[in-house]
C-alpha cells in the first residue's frame, strides 16, 4: 500500500486508514466507471420508477463506500466499509416497496450481515495471531504465534472467506443474490450485480493474499475446500440460470456463476489463475452491466421480464438486442469477444497448479458451465430476431440515448477489450505478481 | 478527601428520595427542580470522587471482627459509578416527561432518586458483605417502580422480580459466608483466597463460587434466572431504561465481576471446572436472550431480551479471568450502558407520543419522529457492532480476549457473540427499515397525530447518540480509565 492516509486512529491497534495498491485501483477505476455509465443510463430509467432523490442519493452512497473499500488499507477499514456498503445498497434492493422487495431486502441485509460477522471473525484472529491489521503482501501472520494452533487459523480463513463470500454470491451463502438483484430497479440490478459483487472478491483477495498469506493456505484443505465451493457455485449457477424464465433472475444466477469464475481464479494462488480472475472480474462487469440495462430497457419499454415473452422483439429494438447479442457471446467466451481471454488464463492457471483431481476438474466444470451459459444467453436472443412461424408481431421501441449509449459504449468494450486485451492485460498481470 | 464524603454522596439521593414524599410537591415544576438539583448534585460529587479520591476509606462500623459496613472508591466501583453518574441525569429529565400522564409523582421520583444513592452504594462498597447490603436495598426500592401504575400485571411483575431478586441474594449470601468461615475474606482489597485454598476444601470453595455465581446471575439476567427481566418490562419506559439496562442489572453483572477478580482470583479460576460451567453458561445465554428477543415483538421486551443477551456478553468476559477480559467486560458494561438506554428511550418515546407498543406497528415512523429514529438507528448500529461506532470497540475487547484466552469454552463463547450479532441485526434493524422504507400503498394513516417528542425526551436522546458516536471515535480517555482497574485485580501487572 502506497499514500496511506490515517483518518481515524481509534486504538493503538485500530485505526481506518486508507492507501492505493494496484489490485485497489484496478477496482476503483472499474467500479467508477459502471457507476458512471450505469448513472447515466438511470437518466432516462428513472422516469419508471418513484421516490428517485432516495435511489440517487444511496446510489452515490453506495458508491462512495464501495471506493472506499477499494482503497481500504487495513482489515478493520476494509469491515467498515463492507458493512456500510450492505446497509447504504439495501434501500436500492427494496426501492420498489413491494412487500416482495421488503423480504429480498432483509433477505440481503440478513446473507450480508452473517457474512459480514464470518468476515469479523478473521479480524479477531488476525489482531491476535498477526503482526498487524494492515494489509501486507505475503500476509501478516506470525509464524511463532500460530505454531501449534495451525488448524484453528486454517478454519477461521476457512469461514471468513466464506462469510465475506457471501458478497459475491459463493455457495453456501448465495441464496440472497437472485433474490435481491431482480426485484432492485434494473440500473441497481446492474451494479449490485456487476460491481457490488466484486466487493466480495476483493475481500477475500485481500485476505488470502494480503492478511493469511498463500504460504499458510497454499496446499492445505482450506484451499481445496474453497476451490471446490467455488466450484460447486459455477456450475450450480448456470444450471439455475438455464432453468430460470424470469430475464433478470436469469442474469442474476448468472451473475453467482460467473462470480465464481473469478474466485475459483483467486483461489488457485498463481499468477495466472489471478490474472485470469482479474480479468474476468473486468469482463464480468462490464457484460453483466450491459446485459441488466439491455433487460431493462425490454422492461422500460415493454414491461416484458419473462425470457419466453421476448419472442420477436429483436426486430422492434435492433440494436438492444444486438448488444444483448455482443455480450452473450462475450460471456461463454467465443474469441474474440472478452469472456475467452479470462476463461483461458483460468483453466491454464488451474492446470498448471497441479492439485490432484481438481487440476483437470476445474477446467472441465468452466467448459460445461460456458455450455450451460450459452443455453441459457443465446435463446434471448434467437427468440429475439428468430420468432417462430405465425407469432403475433411484438409491441416495443427502441430506447433513447441516455439508454442506448451507456449500453453501446458496455457493448464497444466488449468487442475492444477481447481484441486489444495487452495493456489492460499487462496492467493487471502486474497487479497480479503484486499481490504474489 | 475525608472518608465521610463518600458517605453523604450514598445518602444524599436517598435522604433526598425519602424527604420528596414529605414534602408532597403539587407544582411539577418545584418538583421538577428539587429532584433534578439533587441528582445533579450527587453526580458532580460522585464524578469528582471517582476522579479525585481513589482510595479513600470509610469504615462505618464492624458488624463483627471479620465483617465492617465499609465502603472505599477503587477503581473497578469507579467504572460502575461513573455509567450510573453520567446516566441518572439525563433518565431524569426523560423521566419528567414520560411520568407526565401517571399518578403519585412524588412517590415515583422518591424512589427514583433513592436508587441512585443506592446502587452508588454498591460501586462504592468496599467488601461483599456491604455491597449485598445495598444489592438487596436496590431490590427494595425498585419494587415500587415496577408495581408503579398498580394494575395487576405490574403487581405480577412485581412480585416475581421480588421472588427471583430476594432468591438470587440468598444464594449469594449462602456463598458468601461459606467463604468466610474457611477463611476466605470478602475485602475487595484483598485479591484472592489466599492460602485459604487448600486441596481439600478446593471443591468447598467451587461450591461457593457457583452459589455465588448464579446467586448475582439473577440480577444480570442469566439463563434460566432471567425470567423476571422482561416480566419486569411493564415499568414505566425510564424504569425499564435506566435500572433494568443499567443500574439494577449491571449490579448483578458487577457483583460477578466482584467475585471472579477480588473474591476469587484469576490464579484460582483460569482453566478450573467452575469456570468453564459458568463461561457456557454465559455463552448459551448471549445466543438465548438473543434469539428470544427476535422472536419477540413488544418493543420494551424485545429490548430486554436482547439486554439479557447483552448482560452475557459482560458475564462473559469478566468470567475470563484474563487481564483483557477484565477490561473487556468494563468497557462493555459501560457502553452496553449508552446504547441500550437509547434504545429503550425511543421505545418510550414511541409508547408516549402514539400508544405503540408493538415493533409492527411502527411501520413509517421515522418520518413523523426523526430525531428519535436517528438515534434508533444509530444506536442499533452501535448495538449490531458497526465500527466506528462504540458498541463495536467493545465487542471487538471481547472477542480478542476470547481469542487470547483460546480454551475451548472461550470458543463457544466466541461462536455465540457472532451468532449474536446476526440476530441482533434482524430484531433491530428490522425496526429501522420498517420505519424508514414503509412500502408502496403506505398513506401514513398511522402516523396521525404522531408528532416528534419534546426535549426533555429528545435531549437525552441526541446526548446519547453523541455519546455512542464520539466514544466509539475517541475512546483513548474512556479505555485508560478502564485499565486503570487492572492494578487493583493483578496487583502483579
Amino acid at each position: 500500500m502506497t499514500n496511506v492516509f490515517t483518518l481515524l486512529r481509534i486504538t493503538d491497534r485500530l485505526s481506518l486508514q486508507f492507501g492505493s495498491d494496484a489490485v485497489g485501483r484496478f477496482f476503483l477505476c472499474l467500479v467508477t466507471i459502471m457507476w458512471v455509465l450505469v448513472g447515466i443510463y438511470a437518466q432516462k430509467y428513472k422516469e419508471h420508477q418513484k421516490h428517485n432523490a432516495r435511489f440517487f442519493t444511496f446510489y452515490i452512497l453506495t458508491w462512495v463506500m464501495l471506493a472506499a473499500l477499494t482503497m481500504a488499507a487495513n482489515y478493520l477499514t476494509m469491515y467498515l466499509c463492507f458493512e456500510f456498503m450492505t446497509l447504504l445498497s439495501m434501500p436500492l434492493v427494496l426501492h420498489n416497496g413491494t412487500p416482495e422487495s421488503i423480504a429480498a431486502a432483509k433477505k440481503y441485509l440478513f446473507y450480508s450481515i452473517f457474512g459480514a460477522t464470518l468476515g469479523l471473525l478473521g479480524m479477531f484472529f488476525t489482531n491476535a495471531y498477526g503482526t498487524t491489521l494492515a494489509f501486507t503482501a505475503g500476509g501478516v501472520m506470525d509464524p511463532a504465534k500460530i505454531a501449534g494452533k495451525e488448524n484453528v487459523i486454517l478454519w477461521v480463513a476457512f469461514l471468513s472467506v466464506v462469510g465475506f463470500g457471501a458478497k459475491a454470491g459463493m455457495f453456501p451463502l448465495h441464496a440472497w443474490l437472485p433474490t435481491a438483484h431482480p426485484v432492485a430497479p434494473a440500473p441497481a440490478s446492474a451494479v449490485l450485480s456487476g460491481c457490488i459483487t466484486k466487493a466480495g472478491v476483493l475481500c477475500i483477495t485481500r485476505l488470502i493474499y494480503q492478511i493469511y498469506g498463500t504460504s499458510l493456505l497454499r496446499g492445505t484443505w482450506v484451499q481445496t475446500a474453497l476451490i471446490i465451493l467455488a466450484l460447486i457455485t459455477v456450475f450450480m449457477g448456470s444450471m439455475m440460470a438455464y432453468g430460470e424464465d424470469l430475464m433478470k433472475k436469469r442474469f442474476a444466477f448468472s451473475t453467482v456463476s460467473q462470480v465464481s469464475y473469478v474466485l475459483l481464479g483467486v483461489f488457485t494462488m498463481n499468477e495466472a489463475a489471478l490474472l485470469g480472475a482479474l480479468l474476468h472480474a473486468a469482463y464480468h462487469s462490464i457484460i453483466k452491466d450491459g446485459l441488466f440495462l439491455c433487460a431493462g430497457t425490454v422492461i422500460f419499454w415493454t414491461h416484458k421480464e419473462y425470457v419466453s415473452q421476448m419472442k420477436g422483439l429483436g426486430r422492434r429494438m435492433p440494436v438492444t438486442f444486438g448488444c444483448l447479442a455482443i455480450f452473450s457471446l462475450g460471456l461463454v467466451g467465443i474469441p474474440p469477444f472478452a469472456g475467452f481471454l479470462s476463461k483461458w488464463y483460468l483453466a491454464s492457471g488451474s492446470l498448471s497448479e497441479g492439485l490432484p483431481v481438481l487440476n483437470w476438474l476445474a477446467p472441465a466444470v468452466l467448459l460445461l458451465s460456458a455450455l450451460l451459459t450459452a443455453g441459457y444467453l443465446f435463446p434471448i436472443c434467437i427468440h429475439g430476431f428468430f420468432p417462430a412461424e405465425g407469432e403475433p408481431e411484438a409491441e416495443g421501441k427502441e430506447g433513447s440515448g441516455l439508454m442506448l449509449g451507456p449500453i453501446l459504449i458496455l457493448a464497444a468494450a466488449t468487442v475492444l477489450l477481447g481484441i486489444f486485451a495487452s495493456p489492460l492485460k499487462d496492467a493487471l498481470q502486474a497487479a497480479a505478481q503484486s499481490l504474489l | 478527601m475525608n472518608g465521610i464524603s463518600i458517605l453523604i454522596v450514598i445518602m444524599l439521593p436517598i435522604v433526598g428520595g425519602v424527604l420528596l414524599p414529605l414534602l408532597d410537591f403539587d407544582a411539577r415544576r418545584a418538583r421538577e427542580y428539587y429532584v433534578l438539583a439533587i441528582v445533579i448534585a450527587t453526580s458532580v460529587f460522585a464524578l469528582s470522587l471517582i476522579s479525585g479520591s481513589e482510595g479513600t476509606e470509610l469504615i462505618l462500623y464492624h458488624l463483627t471482627s471479620t465483617i465492617d459496613i465499609a465502603f472505599r472508591i477503587d477503581r473497578f466501583g469507579g467504572i460502575f459509578a461513573l455509567l450510573v453518574s453520567i446516566l441518572w441525569p439525563l433518565s431524569t429529565l426523560y423521566a419528567f416527561e414520560y411520568m407526565r400522564h401517571y399518578h403519585k409523582r412524588n412517590r415515583f421520583f422518591g424512589f427514583f432518586t433513592m436508587s441512585f444513592g443506592i446502587t452508588l452504594g454498591v460501586a462504592f462498597s468496599a467488601n461483599l458483605i456491604t455491597m449485598y447490603l445495598f444489592y438487596e436495598l436496590l431490590t427494595l426500592s425498585t419494587l415500587p417502580l415496577i408495581t408503579h401504575d398498580g394494575s395487576r400485571e405490574a403487581k405480577v411483575a412485581g412480585v416475581k422480580y421480588l421472588v427471583y431478586s430476594i432468591a438470587g441474594a440468598t444464594a449469594a449470601f449462602i456463598g458468601m459466608i461459606a467463604v468466610l468461615t474457611h477463611g476466605g475474606s470478602l475485602e475487595f482489597n484483598v485479591i484472592g483466597l489466599g492460602s485459604a485454598v487448600t486441596e481439600a476444601n478446593r471443591a468447598f470453595f467451587d461450591g461457593a463460587f457457583l452459589f455465588m455465581f448464579f446467586g448475582f446471575g439473577v440480577k444480570a439476567a442469566l439463563f434460566p434466572l432471567h425470567g423476571w427481566l422482561p416480566t419486569a418490562g411493564v415499568a414505566p419506559t425510564p424504569v425499564t431504561a435506566l435500572l433494568h439496562a443499567v443500574a439494577v442489572v449491571k449490579s448483578g453483572v458487577f457483583a460477578v465481576g466482584r467475585v471472579v477478580y477480588y473474591t476469587y482470583d484469576a490464579d484460582y479460576l483460569a482453566g478450573s471446572i467452575v469456570q468453564k460451567l459458568a463461561l457456557w453458561f454465559a455463552a448459551f445465554t448471549i445466543v438465548y436472550g438473543t434469539v428470544m428477543a427476535w422472536k419477540e415483538l413488544h418493543f420494551k421486551k424485545r429490548l430486554a431480551y436482547s439486554t439479557v443477551s447483552n448482560l452475557s456478553y459482560i458475564l462473559f468476559a469478566f468470567l475470563l479471568a484474563t487481564p483483557s477480559g477484565l477490561t473487556a467486560g468494563l468497557l462493555h458494561m459501560m457502553f452496553h450502558g449508552l446504547m441500550k438506554i437509547a434504545l429503550f428511550f425511543v421505545a418510550g418515546a414511541v409508547m408516549h407520543q402514539s400508544g405503540r407498543t408493538y415493533v409492527t406497528e411502527l411501520r413509517g415512523f421515522a418520518k413523523a419522529m426523526p430525531v428519535s429514529f436517528g438515534v434508533f438507528t444509530v444506536a442499533s448500529l452501535a448495538l449490531v457492532g458497526v465500527p466506528p461506532l462504540c458498541g463495536f470497540l467493545s465487542k471487538y475487547a471481547i472477542a480478542s480476549a476470547a481469542v487470547e484466552e483460546g480454551s475451548r469454552s472461550a470458543y463457544a463463547g466466541l461462536a455465540a457473540l457472532l451468532i449474536s450479532a446476526v440476530f441482533t441485526a434482524l430484531y433491530l434493524l428490522t425496526i429501522v427499515v420498517r420505519a424508514y422504507f414503509p412500502g408502496e400503498n403506505y398513506d401514513g394513516h398511522n402516523l396521525k397525530d404522531v408528532t416528534e417528542a419534546n426535549a426533555y425526551m429528545t435531549v437525552p436522546l441526541v446526548t446519547l447518540a453523541v455519546l455512542i458516536v464520539v466514544l466509539g471515535c475517541f475512546p483513548g480517555a474512556l479505555t485508560e480509565f478502564i485499565s486503570g482497574a487492572l492494578s487493583t485485580a493483578f496487583p502483579g501487572l
